[in-house]
């Protein structure tokens, strides 16, 4: 499944190019604007103009390597009831498209190579300050990032539709992320939910200790793990409750 | 291989409304509509059988199918494939399983062909020195060479058919369940299915469970069939029995009275006489009694057969 979901990566490499460049274009115009917004203060709620950039650029990286195509393939195989193949398979239903996430993020992430240098060289970003820190909490951030992506699919083993479901998501959860403004600079009650919410660990955590705003990372790998013991007991529940629907209703 | 008794299946689902808010009432509502798919349903198939199963659409064919693949669990009875339970054992019964429905494929659409079958072999755990042997081996059987790097959806109903049942029979299952597998197909591509399931049949002794509306596929390949319709069993039994029955003679007659020895005149104004041994005899009393004004002999086909227990 891992390999299927890889071959499909780079089957759809048109799609994942358009993107990079996108990304690139995107890591530009942030750049432009928060340039202007800090004009000659040398610092906001404790970020130099530097650093915000290098977080930025980071955080965009991170949104798309932690990008989930799994939703739009359960959705569609439910649809057209291809889910039938799946669940006739002896290996299990969620370790089946957790196999295909991880492959198609491996695809990715080589078609992704070739843009890092530039999108580095557009973001000017230096060396990490922590690297292996960073590693880790971005690696564990995919991991919470995949089983959130798997939880809003089964919604489609009740619905069958979960487009706008899943549009939504993406939306809150890049918000949430700090993709667009890093968490720092949220205001009150705002900052108070994204401080909550998971999200943050798929860009500004990994991302703040990338740049040395955070610099003890043990924390966040604790809060980490925690989500992600969470998520995979509510995963496996909601998934028997799933299932028993599918060969109770016939789906 | 497989034995079923008292098999039923009910299913359970919000009532659905029309009208304005229907859907709204549809979410909201507690009441249920009960719609019964298979009902007391019992067989047995043994090793190296090709079962044709049959039944007209909506006839609970393929929700029998899917219990015996252990994705729906019965409402009532019990099932044993192979010595399992599927719902219970849905793993171990998985590997014993093959499965085709020639109206989806499991193959993935923008990949090559090969890509879905390898993925087949490590979802099955077949060791690779096995997987290559049998894919040599299908690769002869249903000559793959020509599209196996192609992706699937450039390939031809045909192609992709033969591409499907590669990929149900890879972990060598003693059992397959062929949903439809010739539908849509050419007069050669369904040929190729069929030797393909013959073959497949006679080399590994594969139990073959046959869905299909062709009959010629029946009878082409299968000895026993087991009729169902409104969830219910309606014929088990050789296929020789079921056509080993007595011509007919059919006859219009010029005038039309109520009945001719001792046949009432159907529907369409015709006698249909089962001929039993003495044909000019019969057609000679006839003919002496009455002005014939057309007359024809009915073979016994399987189609007719058929059609003659689903309006019963």
């Amino acid at each position: 499944m891992t390999r299927i979901g890889f071959r499909l990566a780079l089957a759809y490499r048109s799609n994942i190019i358009m993107t990079c460049v996108a990304l690139v274009a995107q890591v530009f115009l942030l750049r432009m604007i928060w340039t202007s917004v800090y004009g000659s203060r040398p610092a906001a709620a404790g970020l130099t103009l530097d650093a915000l950039l290098a977080y930025l650029t980071l955080a965009n990286l991170q949104a798309f390597v932690t990008h989930t195509i799994v939703s739009r393939i359960i959705h569609d195989r439910i649809r057209t009831g291809m889910v039938f193949f799946d669940l006739a398979r002896p290996v299990g239903y969620l370790r089946q498209m957790a196999g295909f996430q991880a492959g198609n993020t491996l695809g990715g992430l080589l078609l992704l190579a070739p843009v890092i240098p530039v999108v580095l060289l557009v973001g000017s970003i230096t060396v990490p300050v922590n690297g292996a820190g960073y590693v880790i909490t971005l690696v564990l951030g995919y991991v919470i990032a995949v089983q959130l992506a798997l939880l809003i699919s089964l919604i489609g083993f009740w619905t069958m539709e979960i487009g706008a479901v899943s549009l939504l998501y993406r939306l809150v959860s890049q918000f949430f992320a700090g993709t667009m403004v890093p968490l720092a600079f949220f205001p009150g009650f705002l900052g108070v939910v994204a401080e909550i919410l998971p999200f943050k660990y798929m860009g500004y955590v990994p991302a703040a200790v990338y740049v040395g705003h955070i610099s003890d990372i043990s924390g966040p790998v604790v809060v980490e793990l925690a989500w992600i013991a969470g998520l995979w007991g509510l995963l496996v529940l909601t998934w028997s409750r799933a299932h028993r629907r599918v060969v109770i209703q016939g789906g | 291989m497989i034995l079923v008794e008292g098999l039923t299946k009910v299913f359970r689902r919000p009532r659905t409304f029309s009208g304005p808010f229907g859907a709204l009432r549809t979410l909201v509502t507690r009441q249920h509509e009960e719609t019964t798919a298979v009902d007391d349903v019992s067989f047995g198939i043994d090793e190296g059988e090709v079962i044709g199963y049959l039944g007209p659409n909506g006839a609970g064919k393929s929700t029998t199918i899917k219990i015996l693949t252990g994705i729906l669990t019965p409402t009532s009875g019990t099932v044993e494939v192979n010595g399992l339970v599927p719902w219970r054992d849905r793993s171990a019964n998985a590997r014993n399983v093959g499965v085709v429905f020639g109206q989806r494929s499991q193959l993935w659409w923008d990949l090559p062909l090969i890509e879905s079958l390898r993925l087949v072999g490590s979802l099955y755990d077949v060791p690779a020195p096995r997987f290559e042997t049998s894919l040599k081996k299908l690769r002869d059987l249903l000559g793959l060479d020509a599209f196996l790097d192609t992706p699937v959806r450039q390939l031809s109903l045909g192609q992709r058919m033969r591409g499907d049942l590669a990929a149900a029979v890879l972990y060598e299952p003693p059992l397959l369940y062929l949903d439809e597998p010739t539908v849509g197909l050419d007069v050669l591509a369904k040929e190729a299915v069929r030797e393909f399931i013959v073959e497949t049949n006679r080399l590994g002794r594969t139990t073959v469970v046959l869905t299909t509306h062709d009959l010629a596929d029946v009878e082409a390949l299968c000895k026993r069939i087991i009729l169902i319709d409104h969830g219910r069993v309606l014929f088990d039994g050789a296929i020789d029995a079921l056509v080993n029955q007595p011509r007919r003679l059919v006859v219009l007659l010029e005038s039309e009275p109520e009945e001719v020895r001792g046949v009432p005149r159907d529907a369409e104004g015709r006698y249909v006489f089962e001929i039993h041994d003495d044909l000019p005899g019969m057609i000679a009393s006839i003919a002496a009694e009455h002005a014939i004004r057309d007359m024809s002999i009915q073979e016994p086909d399987l189609e007719s057969v058929i059609k003659g227990i689903y309006t019963r």
